[in-house]
């Protein structure tokens, strides 16, 4: 990948101490990671490993001690606008109207209104939202309620987005659509994204690179990359699309031998 | 058919078969309620019980233009003249209704957000606001009035003192259910701490803070009723209080009639509508079909 790293990662570790045994749990060691600019990066791993957390501490919702973490060459400290984040369980304001909840990023950024309604519209009609502006989240389905969230971080133009295990939650027909959607809009904004999911197909099927994770405590086991161009990556034609086959059951060989390590323990 | 139901059928076409049982839930409600008017005309009529006790409905409406009778007019009335004791005794009591939930309602927002948010501030309030919850509210009403006097200020303590802790407890409770990753989303949006207030905290427990209002509402209207009675110089309970020292029994009558009312008519539209506003938009409550 050409571009400048717009994450960086180095020699993080992450110890959660246990307030009841006094032990604490080793959820990461020793992660190196750079996110290039226009870059997809796709983080699998067997559950437990530590995902979660690492991309908790990226977005600054937990402090770490060890190593560092930068983004567009800031140190990470506290949450913030240039890091956008799609959460797995629907984590858009049951309070607010599509249109709103779209537009919250800019509102808090005090960007003035007619700019923001501007924007809005065009992310509304990129997710395919249109004629739902003004409905509440509980008007809508769950694929639905996941495109305002993936619209409302979009909207808010972060310099990096992260996206734990965003489609984790809705059907398996709906996860499809999600994800060529996702595809698509990638296409258009060519956004930087650190996405994590623990199912193969999707990492192999959206990563320019994928990431695989050992065991816990956490560590990068390999890295694969996918040269698929993403005009070629849509679901109907990937059955016989080899360098996704063959990304995909590499990916899961890798992942397998830390699920059966596991079992050998 | 028979002309019955094609005339049910017919009625049902034209207004509406939800409409129809809205009505129909309406006049369900109205049977007790037309029983116990029932059953005191039959009093009045049979004299089961003399009038001292039980006055005759014709008298509980008289008693309402006695009480007024040297009122010189609505405008006067408005203007708390002093010979319009009805309409002074229910804008005393309602006025304080009012004025205490200014006070109170925000106030105990204010503090159940920051004790719902802040664990060593709700480590400080919440053991005094138990504490304070479970001594009634009318329980300090001895106490106010050694306090401050039989007057306004008695009354008012005990509506505020009720108030607060209702809201301030419900407030806190309703910011604790709020999940975390709401918060999250947008602090990672670039939101301040202010900003989680304000888009997170405060609508997420909405539903909490309106069935506070709920409680401090009824509470607080019986509180202040009582504390009228004991304590006050005017109002609604004062009013009942002195018209059954001097057996005036329909007077007594017509002022509970009058709590009962204006109580039900703030709970319709004053809370309803705000729950409709709210909550039901947001769909944060479970909807009636
Ligand atoms: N707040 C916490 N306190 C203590 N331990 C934690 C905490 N959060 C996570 N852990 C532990 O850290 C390890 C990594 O958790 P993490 O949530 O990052 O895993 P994950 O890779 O996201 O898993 P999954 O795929 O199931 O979501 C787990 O063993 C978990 O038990
Ligand atoms: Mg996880």
């Amino acid at each position: 990948m050409s571009g400048e790293a717009k994450l960086i990662i180095q020699d993080l570790c992450h110890h959660y101490p246990d307030e009841y045994t006094g032990e604490s749990v080793h959820a990461l060691e020793g992660i190196n990671l750079q996110v290039y600019e226009n870059e997809f990066v796709a983080i699998v791993g067997p559950s437990g490993c530590g995902k979660t957390t690492l991309l908790n501490i990226v977005a600054g919702l937990l402090p770490y001690r060890e190593g560092r973490a930068m983004v567009d060459g800031n140190e990470i400290h506290g949450p913030g606008p240039d890091r956008g984040v799609v959460f797995q369980e629907h984590a858009i304001l049951p309070w607010r109207s599509v249109a709103r909840n779209i537009g919250h990023g800019l509102e808090l950024q005090r960007v003035p209104k007619e700019e923001t309604r501007r924007r809005v519209q065009e992310y509304i009609d990129l997710v395919g939202l249109s004629g739902f502006e003004d409905r509440y989240p509980h008007e809508l389905s769950g694929g639905m309620k996941q495109r305002v969230a993936v619209a409302r971080t979009l909207c808010a133009d972060p310099v990096i987005m992260l996206m734990d295990e965003p489609f984790a939650a809705v059907d398996a027909q709906t996860r499809i659509t999600l994800q060529d959607e996702l595809n698509r809009i990638v296409m258009a904004t060519r956004k930087t994204i650190l996405f994590i999911t623990h199912s193969v197909e999707e990492a192999a099927f959206l990563g320019d690179r994928c990431i695989v994770f050992s065991r816990r405590p956490g560590q990068i086991k390999t890295e694969i990359k996918i040269d698929i161009p993403r005009e070629e990556r849509v679901w109907k034609d990937m059955a016989d699309n080899p360098k996704f086959t063959e990304a995909r059951d590499k990916i899961l060989r890798l992942v397998r031998q830390e699920v059966t390590s596991d079992d050998e323990h | 058919m028979t002309a019955i139901t094609e005339f049910s059928v017919a009625i049902q076409k034209r207004v509406g078969r939800k409409r129809l049982l809205k009505a129909w839930k309406f006049l369900m409600g109205t049977v007790p309620f037309l029983f116990i008017i029932g059953m005191w005309e039959l009093n009045t009529h049979f004299g089961w019980f003399p009038p001292i006790e039980i006055p005759p409905l014709s008298d509980v409406w008289g008693a309402i233009f006695f009480l007024q009778t040297d009122c010189p007019g609505f405008v006067a009335a408005m203007q708390q003249h002093n010979e319009c004791n009805l309409t002074n005794n229910i804008m005393s009591s309602v006025g304080r209704v009012i004025l205490a939930g200014f006070v109170g309602i925000p106030l105990g927002i204010a503090f159940g957000i920051l004790a719902g948010m802040n664990r060593t501030i709700s480590g400080y309030l919440e053991p005094i606001g138990i504490f304070m919850n479970s001594v009634s509210g009318i329980a300090w009403i001895p106490l106010a009035i050694v306090w401050f006097g039989v007057g306004w200020e008695t009354t008012l303590f005990i509506m505020l003192n009720t108030i607060f802790w209702l809201i301030f407890f419900n407030t806190m409770m309703g910011v604790r259910a709020v999940p975390k990753v709401l918060v999250q989303g947008v602090q990672t949006m670039g939101g301040s701490y202010f900003d989680t207030i304000k888009h997170v905290f405060l609508p997420g427990a909405m539903p909490s803070i309106i069935t506070g209002m709920r409680m401090s509402l009824g509470f607080g209207w019986r509180a202040l009723i009582a504390a009228e009675m004991i304590g006050g110089d005017s109002g609604l309970g004062f009013m009942i209080f002195v018209s059954a020292v001097e057996f005036k029994t329909e007077e007594v009558f017509l002022g509970v009639i009058l709590i009962s009312l204006i109580y039900l008519i703030s709970d319709r539209y004053l809370l309803v509508p705000l729950e409709k506003w709210t909550i039901e938009r947001w769909g944060l409550v479970w909807k009636p079909t």
